[in-house]
């Protein structure tokens, strides 16, 4: 029996050719001996190399033949337009470009990607930045729906949910799909990590996207991010340390800044109406921060800190 | 050569991948070093002249009599007249989007140009890779984004931290250590900038410890040359997983839906559901759960605790608690 990687090659090579679709019949026929005798173990091992080609992008098609004696039997076929590379007609400096782009933000997949396209893996180049990307393996499949229009069905947050998808969008350390969900009816943004089981695909071309869509401003404003509500209702008064003050400043910007003191500490005037997220920052900041005002959101932060030191430690755990 | 070889067996899937990239590029070449596929393709001689010797047996007479016309002889392939495999493969889902990716991140790094060549290659990236799989009566023109799109916005000081590295200067920064609730003042060299996990970090040499450290950019309160130049370090890249937090110990913490935001914000190892807590699942967000999360030091445990207050209990490590309390009593005895 052949080597696999042979047998493949064959099989390949045999299906490139052909243009017309081959039954399973004729293939064994023109490998003649490379497939194991017996009717169940050389269908098995044309499965497996089946399976093995279109998992290297091999685009074997199948077809059942119709209106004639043979009609019901299963061809099998390589439609050379969808196996070939297309030409991208990158300019020699585009190459480079993103041969360093690669380099920049290291794949295993990109560098085979450089590779067909007529790129040489770059070891000379070691930029002085780059960037490490979270891989979830539903990416590819999410983008490849975007880009053929095609909805998507995923389990999420315990219900399934239908999304036409729009676009992903990686941002602080997580990558989102951003689309019109059709359980809410409305455009909504889902963390691709929280996906929960396989990813159903619709027909191609299913929906139509806004056409002045871009995810990086679709994307919600985070309600935990201090200093960017657009809607200011409640305000406090927080002290910030020397020591804190400069990062402080920074996260915040210079206009919350109201006074600057002689010891190198600021007060700052932040948003409080998500009390949550202005206790969790405030807190952070541990004792180089203390909030002066107003009263209720002061009480508040002492009323916590309080409930903290006086929990019971031998007290039961919660359920 | 400085390329490392692969390790371990290839599969026959593997190979026929692999060969296909060669192939077309060999067709091109008609005669080359058997070396400079080798380091071209990352892989040994011996196994590129193996696979080549290979393929050029394989054929299908009377229907495909040799396919390809390659050989191997001291040191140089020849291939012959092209027949097949003179086009690669079209790129792969995981392939397309790998290379968008990539191109997208580096478009968001410091120094990128938006009118440069690599935004020029990834219109032309995006143009074939959003055709891919279309119907042509479907016909949609696709967003020159072709679905991808990278934010990595960074802290103020990023320019700062990458123009020290380009320069081999010496800074002197004071630095927030969170691990001890700390600014202390370090004298560094900044080799390699990275953003990982939507954080942006640095390698610096650091004179105190003379050791290799990496330091968050926007934990930098201040930052100042000292006017000392060293020599670079062209060779400092970014650590293979930075995040190495296996040797930190864990702590358990049971986390009420108010909570549940820290599953988002820090890694943790599991989440389970706590019994008792019907049919809820632990994606629901209105259910009780346990984590399991690695602890940078004690006090950032005190410290996540006394903002989670009665939110959260700490399971383990037994007396987690103790430094809560007494943190918790600092920061109020600011409010007498």
């Amino acid at each position: 029996m052949a080597d696999r990687v042979e047998r493949l090659t064959n099989l390949l090579a045999l299906l490139l050719e052909s243009r017309v679709g081959l039954s399973l019949a004729e293939i064994l026929t023109a490998l003649d001996g490379q497939y194991p005798s017996g009717e169940r173990a050389h269908r098995t091992a044309f499965e497996r190399d089946k399976a093995a080609l279109r998992d290297i992008g091999v685009p074997i098609e199948t077809e059942v033949r119709t209106g004639d004696a043979l009609a019901g039997q299963t061809r099998y076929r390589i439609d050379r337009a969808q196996y070939e590379l297309d030409d991208l007609d990158l300019a020699p400096d585009e190459m480079r470009a993103l041969q360093v782009a690669v380099a920049t933000v290291r794949t295993d997949s990109g560098h085979d990607a450089i590779l067909k396209l007529g790129g040489a893996l770059s070891t000379g180049d070691r930029p002085p930045v780059s960037a490490v990307l979270p891989d979830r393996p539903e990416l590819p499949t999410v983008r490849a729906a975007v880009a053929a229009r095609r909805s998507v069905t995923f389990g999420y947050g315990g219900a399934q949910r239908a999304v036409d998808p729009w676009g992903v969008l990686l941002r602080g350390g997580f990558w989102y799909l951003v689309g019109h969900d059709h359980l809410r009816d409305a455009k909504r943004t889902f963390r691709i990590d929280r996906f929960d089981g396989e990813i159903e695909l619709g027909e191609p071309g299913s929906f139509e996207r806004p056409a002045d869509f871009d995810p990086r401003s679709a994307f919600p404003a985070d309600p935990k991010q201090i200093g960017h509500a657009s809607d200011d209702a409640v305000e406090a008064t927080v002290r910030i340390g020397a020591i804190r003050a400069a990062a402080s400043e920074r996260e915040l910007g210079t206009d919350r800044v109201i006074a600057r003191r002689g010891d190198g500490s600021i007060d700052v005037l932040v948003p409080a109406t998500n009390l949550d997220a202005f206790r969790s920052w405030v807190i952070g900041l541990v004792e180089h921060a203390v909030v002066l005002g107003p009263p209720e959101i002061r009480r508040e932060i002492v009323e916590w800190l309080r409930a903290v030191v006086e929990a019971d430690p031998h007290g039961e755990v919660a359920t | 050569m400085s390329v490392a070889k692969k390790a371990g067996p290839r599969n026959a899937q593997d190979r026929l991948r692999r060969l296909l990239i060669v192939l077309p590029w060999l067709m091109e070449q008609g005669q080359v070093p058997l070396a400079t596929v080798a380091e071209r393709f990352d892989m040994s001689e011996n196994e590129i002249a193996k696979d080549l010797e290979l393929v050029a047996m394989c054929g299908l007479p009377p229907y495909v009599d040799e396919m390809v016309d390659v050989f191997v002889d001291h040191g140089m392939v020849f291939v012959g007249i092209p027949r097949l495999f003179t086009r690669p493969l079209r790129l792969t889902a995981p392939e397309g989007f790998a290379l968008l990716a990539a191109g997208r991140a580096a478009m968001e790094l410091p120094g990128a140009d938006a009118e440069g060549p690599l935004a020029r290659g990834l219109v032309k990236l995006a143009d074939a890779l959003g055709r891919a799989g279309l119907d042509e009566d479907v016909g949609q023109r696709v967003d020159d984004t072709a679905g991808v799109a990278v934010d990595l916005e960074r802290p103020a000081g990023t320019e700062d931290v990458l123009d020290a590295v380009a320069d081999g200067a010496e800074l002197r920064i004071e630095y927030f250590s969170p691990a001890r609730g700390e600014v202390n003042a370090r004298t560094i060299v900044p080799r390699h900038v990275f953003v990982e996990g939507g954080n942006w970090y640095f390698l610096a040499d650091d004179e105190q410890s003379n050791e290799r450290r990496t330091f968050r950019i926007d934990r930098i309160e201040s930052i100042d040359r000292t006017g000392t130049v060293h020599e670079l370090d062209p060779d400092a890249v970014a650590p293979d997983a930075f995040f190495t937090d296996a040797d930190l110990p864990r702590a358990r913490v049971r986390l009420q839906p108010g909570a549940r935001w820290i599953v988002d914000r820090y890694p943790t190892d599991s989440v389970e559901l706590v019994s008792g807590s019907g049919k809820r699942t632990t994606q629901d967000r209105n259910a009780v759960v346990d984590v399991v999360l690695p602890v940078a030091s004690d006090w950032w445990l005190s410290r996540l605790l006394v903002r989670l207050g009665p939110d959260a209990q700490v399971i383990e490590p037994a007396g987690a608690d103790d430094g809560a309390r007494e943190l918790a009593a600092r920061i109020l005895s600011t409010y007498d």
